[in-house]
């Protein structure tokens, strides 16, 4: 029987978020939150491995927001105190659930806490970035880049240099951090639209990932469908999501993580204590947040929510790699009959729905990974890289736009509720390669404001805020992100043209808005000609 | 002595009473008039949305919301793809623009005349000049938007907008023409490769499995998807109950 390649990629991204002005920022709770519940859970996952021997190959992106505030003292220093403060809660919450059923959770909860301070605090010295860079060393890791500010590349793409410097900010980013260019990259959104791929090719990026139909629907008809990359024209690869290995964990139905032995995501003591218990434990104005404590299983819809039971739950992740691979098994014996070389099989998820919203996912990987190993000869897992040279030959195609959101297209991040933004967007894209053009002998001061006009730009350009406005929650923060990056660069804008910058007001925006400490804003120079014709 | 009291007292009540009265005038005067002409309707939507609905307590208040410009007093037209069916476009128009138009064809013409998008069908024309396109539709819209989603439900076309001025006698003047866009296909492509002839087997899985009746492979996978709104929206999980 032949054998395929099973290729896992993490997608690991939370906007930039980072609010030295305020020392509780509701937000900022968002990278706490991933860095207990996912980043460590996963490096301590893979560390397991490692420790054990056990050879496998997963891709992951850091997005540049994510590894701007990974590697920020300010932030590092904050979570350490919401680190600890959480353990005194599951400290008390030991005392508190004593003689009750939920006592084996709790001590759980708060050996675990302990273990993460030890991993963050102690083993990895506060820097996560350091572990994936370890576990990229060891050959187990392939750790790839994604667009600056997480930018949505296909509704910006008719200002090129934006895009360009979208790209080019991130890859130098990531060789600030490894030391070499990023091989692949991950586009915000999985969002694929003509032209980017000629940007990409500028950064001597090898490849990136769309959804099923942007290879599928890709022109010429892709042979292999979407169980083999393609080459752009540019030479760029692409490889396309698989369908059934991602429905099998994302689908919120059929999906392994709603299963009813698995931890229950809405039930947090955050929400379901009495106040005057919890109130230190939440947000310093009262705002009830999660605080990671819940002691309840999925149970089933419309019954009353039963005790979790972390060895069920375990048991379950245990079939669940199982079945995974069980299906993949047959997956790839079926492709192998119809094929004429080892098919690839890309599933691609947000790194943090393991841990974060399906709690027990890191567990579930890492016995995916074992398992594959042991059991499964027919399956290895790969990294784009690795499949590329087995097999450097590939069909010629042009992917089809597309994205991962809602019926695989843009209109998530252009409906009515954030259509608005793109109107400023645009214009000051238009006015950032204005302020690069005009002023390319630029030092002291000016450079310094134009330095910090291409960020504020950068982080308008968030698909995040269009996103958070699409789905209705927390929009306020959303619209407000938006306007005030725009202000701010209007403000440069103006100072730098007038030759009056405010350095007061630069210091301040500096201070706050430090993403990208070393920008190179000469990615915004005008492209002559036309990235892509659209003619048809 | 009783009667000037009392006059001294009316006099100052009344008074008490007038500032009162004015002063709650002058406050109602100083009230926030809207400043923008009715093009801002969007943005005061964007605005409305904002409030803050998710918890109970209301934290501490917020500075206030920053105000960015509207409009940037350039004449500009940008058309972008939604998906494959709709188009969005926004346009900008400024004073002097309007002025040149009235300038040009008479100082009645803007009257005589309505706001109209017409859309051309530029699907493979080499080089768009306005008159050869494959085909065009006029969309009526009111001179006070200032943007626009289009239904075309033409897949794999390439599109231009010009917004312009139409007359009765059916004459059309652009104001602002677009860039040029091209929508997604919604199917597997027609053009087959010889070296690399797809394998139908492939495909015959990927739409038994998943296309059913309908053409559209990311139906299902867009459901799953945007229930589960991970990373940073999962802040909105909270409020979501089963």
């Amino acid at each position: 029987m032949g054998k395929g390649y099973l290729c896992f990629v993490l997608h690991a991204h939370l906007p930039f978020v980072r609010h030295p002005e305020h020392e509780h920022f509701l937000e900022e709770r968002w990278l706490y939150e991933a860095i207990t519940e996912t980043y460590v859970p996963l490096i301590d996952a893979f560390d397991e491995l490692v420790e054990e021997n056990i050879p496998f190959r997963v891709t992951i992106s850091l997005s540049p927001p994510l590894m701007t505030m990974l590697t920020d003292g300010l932030l590092q220093e904050r979570y350490l105190k919401h680190l600890d403060k959480s353990i005194k809660l599951a400290e008390k919450e030991t005392a508190r659930t004593k003689d009750t059923v939920f006592y084996p959770t709790a001590l759980m909860y708060r050996d675990r806490l302990y273990r993460i301070r030890y991993l963050f605090a102690e083993k990895y010295h506060r820097n996560i970035i350091y572990a994936f860079k370890k576990l990229q060393d060891y050959g187990r890791l392939e750790v790839i880049t994604c667009a600056g500010t997480h930018g949505f590349l296909p509704l910006l793409i008719n200002h090129p240099e934006a895009v360009r410097a979208q790209i080019g900010v991130a890859v130098d980013l990531y060789a600030k951090y490894f030391g070499h260019k990023p091989p692949g990259i991950w586009l915000p959104e999985c969002a694929y639209t003509y032209g980017i791929d000629n940007l990409l090719k500028e950064f001597e990026i090898k490849y990136f990932f769309t959804d099923t139909h942007g290879v599928l629907f890709a022109s010429h008809r892709p042979k292999y469908g979407i169980y083999a990359p393609i080459f752009c024209p540019t030479g760029v690869a692409v490889f396309g999501r698989d369908i059934e290995s991602s429905k099998q964990v994302w689908s919120s139905n059929e999906g392994y993580p709603g299963d009813l032995d698995y931890r229950e995501y809405y039930r947090d003591i955050g929400h379901d204590l009495p106040y005057d218990y919890i109130e230190p434990y939440i947000h310093p104005d009262g705002i009830r947040v999660n605080t990671g404590i819940k002691y309840f299983r999925v149970t089933g819809k419309d019954c009353e929510k039963q005790p979790y039971c972390r060895e069920n739950a375990l048991r379950k992740t245990d079939i669940h790699a199982g079945n995974f691979l069980f299906n993949r098994e047959h997956q790839i014996a079926h492709l192998n009959s119809l094929m004429d070389r080892e098919p690839i099989i890309v599933a691609p998820y947000d790194a943090e729905l393991f841990g974060h919203w399906w709690f027990e996912g890191p567990d579930w990987l890492k016995q995916v990974l074992r398992k594959v190993h042991y059991d499964f000869p027919n399956i290895e897992t790969a990294t784009p890289q690795d499949y590329l040279k087995k097999y450097p030959c590939n069909q010629v195609a042009t992917p089809c736009p597309s994205t991962w959101g809602n019926n695989g297209y843009n209109e998530v991040w252009l409906c009515r509720e954030n259509d608005w933004v793109y109107r400023h967007l645009h214009i000051i894209a238009d006015k950032m390669t204005e302020l690069v053009e005009n002023n390319s002998s630029a030092n002291g001061l000016k450079q310094r404001a134009l330095n910090q006009a291409a960020r504020e730009l950068l982080l308008a350009q968030s698909s995040d805020w269009a996103f958070i406005m699409y789905t209705g929650t927390m929009v306020e923060y959303a619209i407000r992100r938006t306007k005030q990056h725009v202000q701010n660069f209007l403000r440069l804008y103006e100072q730098i043209k007038s030759k009056n910058i405010d350095e007061g007001m630069l210091n301040d925006l500096e201070y706050k808005n430090n993403i990208f400490p070393d920008i190179n804003i000469n990615y915004y120079k005008k492209i002559t000609g036309q990235v892509f014709s659209a003619t048809g | 002595m009783s009667v000037s009291f009392t006059l001294v007292l009316g006099g100052a009540l009344i008074l008490v009473l007038l500032t009162v009265i004015l002063w709650s005038t002058r406050n109602k005067q100083k009230k926030p008039v809207p400043r923008h002409v009715p093009m801002v309707t969007r943005e005061e939507f964007a605005e409305e949305l904002a409030t803050p609905v998710t918890f109970p307590p209301q934290p501490a208040a917020k500075p206030d919301m920053p105000v960015i410009p509207w409009n940037y007093g350039k004449d500009r037209m940008t058309l972008m793809v939604r998906d494959p069916n709709w188009l969005f476009a926004y346009w900008e128009i400024s004073a002097t623009k309007q002025q040149e138009f009235s300038n040009n064809f008479g100082h009645d013409a803007w009257n005589n005349s309505r706001s109209v998008l017409r859309v051309y069908d530029v699907t493979g024309v080499e080089s768009f000049n306005g008159s050869n396109a494959n085909d065009f539709t006029d969309i009526s819209i009111n001179d006070y938007v200032d943007s626009r989603h289009i239904d075309m439900e033409r897949p794999n076309s390439t599109f231009c907008v010009d917004l312009g001025r139409l007359f009765p006698d059916g004459t059309f003047i652009t104001l602002l023409r677009s860039n040029i866009v091209q929508t997604p296909s919604i199917a597997v492509s027609n053009l087959l490769d010889e070296e690399w002839m797809w394998i139908e087997g492939i495909y015959r899985t990927l739409t038994r499995l998943h296309m059913g009746s309908s053409p559209m492979v990311t139906e299902e996978i867009g459901r799953g998807m945007g229930l589960i709104p991970l990373g940073i929206s999962s802040p909105g999980l909270r409020n979501r109950k089963n």
